[in-house]
C-alpha cells in the first residue's frame, strides 16, 4: 500500500511538473529561451499519397521548419502503398505518424474506428489555432465526410477532388465538326471519329476503375449498392452495371493508347500534356496541367462537365485531407503543421506558384485573380468546378466511405480490367465481380 | 543438455512466429476489430471459406504456371551457360562475373528495369521492335502474355543463381572418368549425359528446390510490373494473400492462406527431394 502511496505521489508530482512546462511553453507564456523556437526539438512524420498538392508542398516545407523550429520527415508513397501502409499503421494506433492524410475512401474505416482524432477541440481553441485560419471558410461539401458520428470534425480537406472532362486536343475535335462531348453517346462519337487522328489515341482513363468508371455506372442508372449506407447489398450485376462496364471496357479498348490498361493517373496526365492521348475523364486537379507549365497543349486544350448518361450527370466528388492519428505523441505540433498546410495564404502561394487549384476555401474560389486564372482558352473552369461540387453535393459518392467499400473497389478494377483484356464478357465480368463483392461484405461482416 | 538453450532460442525465433500465423489462421482477425484476434468460435472458419473461394484455387493455377516456367528455363539457362562456362579461361572469369549482376541488383530494381522495358511508351525494346518493323504490344497488359513477361524478368533475374551453383557441381566433377569415356569414344552429349550429369543431380536437386521455394515466394515483380493483373491473370497464392491480409485487412484469412502455402511448400520439398533422388552420391 505504502509503495502504491508513493508511485502516486511521485506520478502526481512528474504530471505537475510536466502540466507546469507545459503551460510555459503555450504561445505568449514562455519565457525568453534564447531564441528557442515554438517546436524546437520536435520531430514531425508527415505522410500522403503522391498527388499535385502534396508535391507541391514540399517546396513549403522548409519555410514550415524555419519558422517553427520542427523537423519534417515528409513522405508522399503511391496511392495503394500509402493505403495499405497506413492502415496497418493506424489500426496498431501505431505512434509512427503525426499527419496524416485522411483518405477518402477510408472515411468510414478510419474515422468510424476512431482512429484518428477529432480536431473540433484544436479548431475551437484560439490558443490553438490562428484566428484567421476559419474552418467556416472550407466549402461545406468538402468537410461533410470528414465529421464522425458525434459530428466533430477529423479532417482539414486539402482537396475537393472533382471529376470532370478534357481534350488535349480540341482542335482535332473541332475539325471533325463537334465540340466537347455532353452525354456518354456524343463522347462515342467523338471518339470514334478523332481517334488516332495525328497518330493520337482519343481516350485515356487511370486504371484506378474504382474511381474512373463509377460516373459510368450511375450515368447508365446503375450503382455499387442498392441504398447505401442502409443497404449494401450490391447491385453490381445490374443490366445497367453491364450496360456500363461494357461501354467504358470498349472506350478503353477501342480509343486508348497501347498498353492503356497499366496507366497510372500520372501516366494520363502525362500522356494528356505531352499530346499523346487526347481525351479523358479525369480529376480537375489533373486535367488543369493541360494548360500548366511543361504542357505542349496549353494552346489547343479544353475543359468541360463530365459527360452524363441516360439516367444523369455522376462526376465523382471526393476530398482528402489532413489527420491527427490517435498514436501520435506530437498532437499539438500536428495541429500547427495542419493549420499551416490548409492556410488561405499557403492554398494561394500554391495557386500562384504551381496553378493548384482543387482547392477547398470558398474565399479563394471566389477572388477575381482566382476565376480569372481558370479561364483556360475561353472556358470557366472555376465554374466547372462549382457546378461539379454542387453535383456532388446530392450525395451520390456516399458509397466510397462504407467501411467495406476498400476491397470492392479493388475488385471493380480487376472486373474492368477483364472486360478490356476480353478475358471475360462485361455480363460475365460483372457477375463474377457480384460474387466477389457478396464474398467481400460477407468476409468484413456486413449482414445483408 | 548443453544445447537445450540454443535449441529453446531457436524454437522461440525460428517457430513462434509460424505457430502464430497457425494460430492467426483459425481467428476472423481483422484490425478494425481486435477483439476478433482471440475469436476461435469457428476455427475453420477460414480454410473452409478458401478452399470454396474461386479467386484462391485460381491464384493456385497461376502459381504452378509461373513455378513451372521460371523454374524449367532458369534451370536450362543456367545449365546451357554452366555448361559453356565450365573450362579453364580467363576470359570466361570475367564474362561469369558479368553474368551476376542481374542476381545481386535490388530486386526492385530489376522491377523498375523491366518496367520500363515493358511500358510500350518509353520502352527501347518496343521502339527496337517497331524499328525492325516488328511491333508488338504491350506485354503486361495482354493476360494471354503477362505471365511470360514476369516469368523472363524473373529469369533474367536468377539463371546467375542456378548458373553459379551448377558451374560449381560441375568443377567438381573428377576428370578420370571424364577421361575414360572420351578414350571410349563418348562425345558431348553422352559425356554429359552419362558422367557429369549423375555427378551434378544432387546439387541439381537442390537447385531446383530453391528456385521453386523461391518461386512461390515472386513478389516485387509481380507488384510492379501487373499488380497481379490484368484481370488476376498474373495473382499468384503469395499475391492473393498479400491483397487480402493487407489491402483488405483480413489478418485471419490472410493467415490461413499462408499457412496452405507452407504446407505446400513443405510437400513440394519432400516430393522434389524424393524424385531427384536426392542425397544420393556417385560412388566414385
Amino acid at each position: 500500500m505504502v509503495m502504491s502511496t508513493r508511485r502516486i505521489r511521485r506520478r502526481q508530482v512528474l504530471a505537475s511538473a510536466a502540466g507546469g512546462a507545459g503551460l510555459l511553453m503555450l504561445p505568449g507564456k514562455a519565457p525568453a529561451q534564447g531564441g528557442a523556437k515554438k517546436l524546437a526539438g520536435v520531430t514531425l512524420n508527415v505522410s500522403c499519397w503522391s498527388s499535385s498538392y502534396p508535391q507541391f508542398l514540399a517546396d513549403y516545407i522548409p519555410e514550415f521548419e524555419k519558422a517553427t523550429g520542427a523537423k519534417v520527415n515528409y513522405e508522399t508513397p503511391s496511392f495503394p502503398i500509402y493505403n495499405q501502409r497506413m492502415d496497418l499503421e493506424l489500426s496498431t494506433k501505431s505512434d509512427a505518424h503525426d499527419v496524416i492524410n485522411v483518405t477518402f475512401i477510408y472515411i468510414g474505416r478510419w474515422i468510424g474506428a476512431g482512429w484518428v482524432v477529432p480536431l473540433t477541440d484544436y479548431i475551437n481553441d484560439p490558443r490553438k489555432t490562428p484566428a484567421d485560419w476559419d474552418v467556416g471558410d472550407f466549402l461545406p461539401g468538402s468537410t461533410a465526410a470528414f465529421k464522425d458520428r458525434q459530428g466533430r470534425l477529423c479532417a482539414i480537406p486539402w482537396i475537393a477532388d472533382v471529376q470532370m472532362a478534357g481534350a488535349s486536343r480540341y482542335d482535332l475535335i473541332q475539325q471533325a465538326g463537334m465540340k466537347l462531348p455532353d452525354t456518354f453517346d456524343e463522347m462515342a462519337t467523338m471518339l470514334k471519329a478523332v481517334n488516332r487522328k495525328d497518330g493520337i489515341p482519343g481516350f485515356a482513363a487511370e486504371n484506378h476503375y474504382g474511381w474512373t468508371f463509377i460516373p459510368f455506372l450511375q450515368g447508365f442508372g446503375g450503382n455499387v449498392f442498392r441504398n447505401a449506407p442502409t443497404d449494401l447489398t450490391p447491385v453490381l450485376d445490374s443490366p445497367e452495371a453491364v450496360a456500363a462496364a461494357d461501354f467504358f471496357s470498349n472506350m478503353l479498348r477501342e480509343y486508348g493508347p497501347d498498353g492503356v490498361l497499366s496507366y497510372t493517373y500520372d501516366q494520363v496526365v502525362e500522356g494528356l500534356k505531352q499530346g499523346r492521348i487526347n481525351y479523358s475523364t479525369n480529376n480537375e486537379t489533373f486535367l488543369v496541367q493541360m494548360a500548366g507549365a511543361g504542357s505542349k497543349v496549353a494552346k489547343t486544350c479544353a475543359l468541360s462537365l463530365m459527360p452524363g448518361g441516360p439516367k444523369g450527370r455522376f462526376p465523382n466528388v471526393a476530398g482528402h485531407g489532413w489527420g491527427i492519428p490517435v498514436g501520435s505523441r506530437n498532437k499539438d505540433a500536428a495541429w500547427e503543421f495542419i493549420t499551416w498546410a490548409t492556410s488561405k495564404q499557403l492554398f494561394q502561394r500554391m495557386f500562384r506558384d504551381h496553378g493548384y487549384s482543387s482547392v477547398t476555401r470558398r474565399s479563394l474560389i471566389d477572388e477575381p485573380e482566382f476565376r480569372q486564372k481558370l479561364q483556360i482558352n475561353g472556358i470557366d473552369v472555376a465554374q466547372l468546378y462549382l457546378d461539379t461540387l454542387t453535383l456532388g453535393a446530392k450525395g451520390y459518392t456516399i458509397y466510397r466511405t462504407v467501411p467495406p467499400y476498400p476491397p470492392i473497389d479493388h475488385e471493380i478494377d480487376v472486373a474492368i480490367q477483364r472486360i478490356i483484356s476480353k478475358q471475360q464478357s462485361a455480363k460475365e465480368s460483372m457477375a463474377r465481380l457480384q460474387r466477389n463483392a457478396l464474398t467481400q461484405l460477407k468476409r468484413a461482416g456486413v449482414k445483408l | 543438455m548443453g544445447l537445450l538453450p540454443a535449441l529453446l532460442v531457436l524454437g522461440l525465433v525460428t517457430l513462434g512466429p509460424a505457430l502464430y500465423l497457425v494460430v492467426t489462421s483459425l481467428t476472423p482477425l481483422t484490425p478494425v476489430n481486435p477483439a476478433t484476434a482471440f475469436d476461435f468460435s469457428d476455427p475453420l472458419g477460414n480454410y473452409k471459406a478458401i478452399l470454396a473461394t474461386g479467386e484462391f484455387w485460381r491464384s493456385v493455377w497461376v502459381q504452378v504456371e509461373l513455378s513451372v516456367v521460371t523454374v524449367v528455363t532458369q534451370v536450362a539457362a543456367g545449365l546451357g551457360l554452366a555448361l559453356l562456362l565450365d573450362r579453364p579461361s580467363r576470359f570466361l572469369e570475367v564474362l561469369r562475373t558479368g553474368f551476376l549482376v542481374p542476381m545481386v541488383l535490388p530486386p526492385i530494381v530489376v522491377a523498375i528495369i523491366w518496367k520500363v522495358l515493358y511500358t510500350p511508351d518509353i520502352s527501347p525494346l518496343h521502339h527496337l521492335l517497331a524499328w525492325l518493323g516488328m511491333p508488338i504490344h504491350s506485354l503486361i497488359t495482354n493476360p494471354a502474355t503477362a505471365i511470360w513477361a514476369i516469368a523472363a524478368a524473373d529469369t533474367w533475374e536468377w539463371f546467375p543463381f542456378t548458373m553459379l551453383m551448377l558451374l560449381a557441381a560441375l568443377q567438381m566433377v573428377p576428370q578420370e572418368p571424364l577421361e575414360a569415356a572420351r578414350i571410349d569414344g563418348a562425345n558431348a552429349v553422352q559425356l554429359f549425359w552419362h558422367v557429369r550429369l549423375p555427378y551434378i543431380r544432387p546439387t541439381l536437386v537442390v537447385t531446383v528446390l530453391f528456385r521453386l521455394i523461391d518461386s512461390i515466394k515472386a513478389f516485387p515483380l509481380i507488384y510492379v510490373l501487373t499488380d497481379g493483373g490484368p484481370g488476376g491473370a498474373t495473382q499468384v497464392t503469395n499475391y492473393y494473400a498479400f491483397e487480402q491480409t493487407f489491402n483488405f485487412s483480413y489478418w485471419g484469412y490472410g493467415s490461413a492462406v499462408a499457412t496452405l502455402m507452407v504446407a505446400g511448400v513443405f510437400v513440394l520439398s519432400v516430393a522434389v527431394t524424393r524424385l531427384g533422388g536426392g542425397g544420393e552420391t556417385v560412388d566414385e
